[in-house]
Parts: structure tokens; sequence; C-alpha cells
């Protein structure tokens, strides 16, 4: 593991391990609800607590914001040039698309970041808190070395089938 | 398959299949539509008193602007025709562009290839004038007398081959420079695309064993040769300038002129098709890794039987549901 | 006008009992004006410039200026964030051993924020390693107790 990264996933795990700390909570509002009060607009502010930033740089980032009984996890990939950008985005949405068998994967990401997850007391509940935590980390590590892998074939692909092309001018 | 064969293997196969029936008494009732790259139809079909006479016909977008490329192009396809017996041409089916008779009684095997290749044939021509117009500038400019001096360039022949993208051939007296003009309509195939033929101008540079390949150039802005016939068309930014330079050994021979239009003709094919190759690819590759990731979230998920004492089983083993 | 079915009406109702961040924010808390800051802000940057890191930490971390408003606290930061980034990496660890309890839940609301603007996302890695050795020495602790103040840096 690079050096600056593990600070980085060192940071996110503490703040997590922090974050997840969910009850069951029922609306204040709406009678027999129970819903993640940090998707709710409105939603009074004692529920709500303060938002953890982790940053590696600008184009690497994490948004912990937590609240009494659910906690918004946001990443935003690094993606360096126009086929990082791409690469991304299709594995983000390939994701996405599959959010009802990740369980705590929100099907749209918050603005300005690649993808979001959504823990709530439900996951928290039937799940090993500390080995959500492990996914989330797991996830960020493989997703850049993903998309880097993603781009080298590309580019060794187009290397190699270019060769091939001109190597049948060759007489 | 890395390559892309030049035949059009559905033509090759329906017309051994009608051979073959034909040779064992029982000609084939045939009627079948057959599609070709960019935008490319073929029809074979029994023709109207025979049915062991075929026709063949086939309707391209480029036939237009091959038309317009010179004169003796009609003879040019019949010349690639007349040395296989059975073979004529007659005048064109309607809705087609051109029309063979095929007669499968004096059907040859070598006959079958030359005709699953009448895409490649029809596309050749506008190559063919090429080369011949070289070899007049090249001798022009070895005989003294006649030499003016400057670098005689010949007219550009182009080839619309599909709605927004054309080739253009340019002979002069020391080359034959060919021109790509493609576009791309999706933002992706664009960015994948930019990659791929970085990769072709480079390739050569890196290569030491592909040094006598032709030149690869990539461009934005129209390149000089062709700039003549772009002026009238408004400028796209997604619009791409791949230009190949051709040199003499790259055409000496009718075989390596054959095969030099081959491949040129399938260019963008070939590498439309490798970027949808490698988008396959990675799609099988997020597929595996999903599988990946759920893999590690399902262990995060606390285990059902950890509440040992709390389900109870019936004598069979079964759990109790209350 | 908008669709009044979509009126929260709740926030018309002075009884409603909803909260604003406002509302949570512990009473008295000590104004700090911007005139009051600007002395601060030339201490702590003398201590950085002699590279007496110790006690600029100290300064930093002794009594942040909760009661300001905005611009005074983004004033403030910035020279806070001077001086956390000139530490060097080595140092790091030393001066966090000198501090209290108290004043690492001050200085991890630093990194926290320092995380979250531009500028400070740019000494990412820095602020990381600051964060890295806060977690060494206290662990999650402080980071709990960030989540739950209400005072802001």
């Amino acid at each position: 593991m690079s050096q600056s990264l593990r600070p980085y996933l060192t940071a996110v795990r503490y703040s997590l391990q922090a974050a997840l700390n969910l009850t069951n909570f029922s609306s204040q509002v709406v009678e027999r609800h129970n819903r993640p009060e940090v998707e709710v607009p409105n939603t009074s502010a004692e529920l709500l607590l303060q938002p953890m930033n982790v940053s590696r740089n600008e184009h690497e980032q994490v948004l912990i914001e937590p609240s009494v009984n659910s906690v918004r996890v946001s990443i935003k990939v690094k993606q360096a040039d126009e086929i990082e950008q791409i690469l991304v985005h299709k594995f983000t949405r390939f994701l996405e698309q599959r959010a009802e068998s990740f369980y705590v994967l929100r099907r749209v990401p918050i603005e300005g970041f690649s993808i979001s997850f959504l823990i709530t007391n439900k996951h928290t509940e039937t799940m090993n808190t500390e080995k959500l935590v492990d996914f989330i980390i797991d996830f960020m590590e493989e997703v850049d070395k993903e998309i880097s892998e993603m781009k080298l074939f590309l580019n060794a692909r187009a290397r190699f089938v270019a060769e091939a092309y001109l190597g049948e001018f060759v007489y | 398959m890395l390559h892309l064969k030049p035949e059009n293997l559905l033509v090759q196969k329906t017309l051994t299949e009608a051979w073959n029936a034909n040779e064992s008494g029982t000609p084939l009732t045939l009627d079948r539509v057959i599609s070709d790259f960019d935008y490319t139809t073929l029809h074979l079909s029994n023709s109207p008193e025979n049915k062991a006479v075929l026709w063949l016909s086939i309707k391209t977008k480029a036939w237009q602007s091959v038309l317009k490329c010179g004169e003796g192009f009609l003879e040019h396809l019949e010349s690639k025709y007349s040395a296989f017996p059975g073979i004529a041409p007659v005048g064109p089916e309607q809705g087609y562009d051109y029309t063979l008779t095929v007669d499968l009684g004096q059907l040859q095997p070598d006959a079958i290839v030359q005709l699953s290749l009448l895409k490649i044939h029809v596309m050749s021509f506008a190559f063919q004038l090429a080369f011949h117009e070289f070899s007049k500038l090249s001798q022009q400019t070895q005989d003294p007398a006649s030499f003016s001096g400057s670098n005689d360039t010949g007219i550009v022949r182009q080839l619309q081959y599909r709605d927004d993208e054309n080739i253009f051939v340019k002979p002069s007296n020391d080359r034959i420079t060919v021109i790509f003009e493609t576009f791309f309509q999706d933002e992706t195939d664009k960015v994948f695309g930019k990659v791929f033929l970085q990769e072709f101008v480079d390739a050569r540079k890196r290569n030491r064993s592909i040094q006598s390949a032709p030149q690869v150039l990539f461009s934005h802005e129209p390149p000089l040769e062709a700039a003549s016939l772009m002026s009238a068309r408004k400028a796209d930014k997604n619009r791409r300038f791949i230009t190949f330079v051709l040199f003499p050994r790259h055409f000496q021979t009718p075989e390596l002129q054959f095969s030099t239009v081959c491949h040129l003709v399938l260019f963008r094919n070939y590498f439309h098709y490798h970027i949808k190759c490698s988008k396959a690819f990675m799609h099988s590759r997020m597929r595996y890794r999903v599988d990946s990731f759920i893999k590690v979230l399902n262990r995060a998920k606390l285990d059902e039987t950890d509440d040992g004492e709390q389900t109870r089983r019936t004598i069979t083993g079964r759990k109790l549901v209350y | 006008m908008e669709d009044w079915r979509r009126i929260d009406i709740d926030a018309f109702d002075p009884d409603s009992g909803r909260l604003n961040a406002e509302d949570l924010t512990p009473p008295n808390l000590k104004v700090v004006s911007a005139s009051e800051i600007e002395p601060r802000i030339s201490q702590l940057r003398s201590a950085a410039t002699s590279g007496d890191f110790a006690s600029a930490l100290q300064l930093v971390t002794n009594d942040p200026p909760y009661g300001a408003d905005e611009t005074t606290k983004t004033r403030y930061f910035e020279a806070v964030l001077s001086v956390l980034t000139q530490v060097r990496q080595a140092e790091i660890a030393n001066l966090v051993k000198q501090l209290s309890l108290k004043q690492v839940d001050v200085l991890i609301k630093y990194l926290y924020k320092g995380m979250s603007v531009p500028e400070g996302q740019k000494q990412g890695g820095i602020l990381l390693s600051w964060f890295e050795k806060v977690t060494q020495n206290s662990g999650v602790a402080p980071v709990v107790r960030y989540l739950s103040d209400r005072r802001t840096v």
C-alpha cells in the first residue's frame, strides 16, 4: 500500500467507527414512520451530527454525514483524465444498478461525489459493524485498483490492436 | 479473432450450399438478404426463369461516390469476374446498385471467394485509379524532359462510405495518401477511440518490426489534402482525421495492392470492432468485481445460526417457526 | 408560486419543536470579534516563523474562538492551517503527545475542518498524518467527541 493511502484509510476507518453508532429512531414528525434522518429534508437539527470530511487531496475525498439512525458515506474516486472519468462513471453506474444486492449502496450519489452508501440502524442490527467498515475500506482500495487496471488494459489492448493492424502492411 | 476477414462469410456459405444442392440435382430456392459493414446489403435470389441461375445484387452507400471517381468503373468490376465462367453482369435489380448472374452449373470454388469479395471490389476502384495515376506521376518525375520541377500531385478522390464519414485518396509522385474522416457518436467511444488512435500513431515509432508499415497521422483539423473538399461542410469538433501514407512498397504488385486495399477498407470496422470488444471485456470484468464486493459485504452479515439455543428444531431437523 | 403541498408548514410553527443548528450551540459562548482575533493571528504566525511549533499548537488548542462569526473563524483558521502544514512529519507525533485530552478534541476539529475546504485538501497528506498520530495516541474517542460537539471552529 502506498505511503499516503494508509493514513487516508485509517482516518476513514476511525471516522466510520465513530459514526456507526446507530439506534432505532422513529420519526418525530410523522407517526409510524421510521426513516433515515440524514436523508430527510428539514429535519430537526439535534438528529444530525457534525459531518466529517476526510480528504487525501482534492480528487480523493470521503464525506461522512452521521445522524441518529443513519450514516451517509460518499466517496469521490480519483479521476485523473478523461478515460478515468468514463471508467469511474461506468463502474459506479454498474454498481448502482445492482444496489439491491448491496443493501447499503445508495442508488444515486450525492452531488460532487462518485458513489454514496447509506447505512441505517437496520443494517447495523443485522450486520457486524466492524465488517461493514471493512467492506467500505476494501471497496475504496479495490475501486482505485480496478480503475487503474482497466485503464492499463485499455492502453495495452489499443497498442496490441494497432500493432497487429499495421503488421499486416509489412511485406 | 483479431482480424476481420475481407470476404463476406455468409455469401460464401450460401453460395456453397446452393452449389452443393445444385450438384446433387435439387437446386435450392433462395431469397436471402445479407448485410455487410457500412450499410451494405447483398441480395441472393434465384433468377425468375431458372433455379440453377442465381442473382447476386449489391447495394452500398459508397456506390454513388465511386461512380464519380472516374471512368471505367463498370469495366473494372467486370474484369474482376471475366476470368470465371458462368458469371456475368446484368441490369441492376430493383433497389440495388449492381447485379451479377451466377450460373451454378459452371461455378468454380475460386469464383465463390471472388463473389464474396464483391463489396471490396466496389470500393477498390478508387484505389485502383490512384495506383494508376501514381505510376504515371512517378514516371513523369523520372523523365527529366517532362518534369516540371514541382511535386506534381494527382486529384483527390472521395469515397463517401457512410452518412457522415469519408475516405479520401490522393496520389502524388512518391506516395499515396489515404485519409479517413471519422466521427464518434458515443461519448465513450470517442474517448476510447482517442486512446486507440493514439496507439496507431505511436505503434510504428515504438515497434521496430513494423517500421515499414504506412505512416499514420491523426488530427482534429482536416489535413491539407482533404481541406479543399471539406470547406463546404461546417467543422464539427467530434470529427477526427486519420491519415495513412502509403509508399510504393505497399502497392508494388497486384497482390500487394489487393491486400492493402482490403485492410484499408476494413480499417474503420476493425477499429470500432475492437472498441466494442474492450467495452465488452470491461463489462464482464465489472460483473466479476461486483460479485467479489458482494462476497465481502456478505461477510459482514450476522450468522443466522449464531443465536443457537433460541432456534428449536423438530425431530427431523427442520427449523421450528413460531 | 411553488407547489403549496410542498411548503414545509412546520418551519412556520413556533411550537413545532424543531431545532436549528443555532439552537444547539451552547449559550454564553465568549464572543470574539474580528479586532480581537488579529493579535492572536500575528502571535501564531510569529511562533510558527520562529519554529516554536509546540507553543503555537498550545495557542491553537487552548482557547479556540467558538463565539466568533464565520468570517473571523475563517481568518483564524487560515493561520491555524498554515501552522499545521509547516510542521515537519517527524515532529508531529511528539507534538501530539504534549496535548491534553481537551486540546486533542480541539485539534481534531481543525483537522476535519481543514479537510473540508479546498485549501486544506491540497495539504491532505499532512492533515492525515496529524490525524493518524492523534488516533494512535487516543483512539477513536476524540472523533466521537467531535461528532457530538456543537461548538465549531
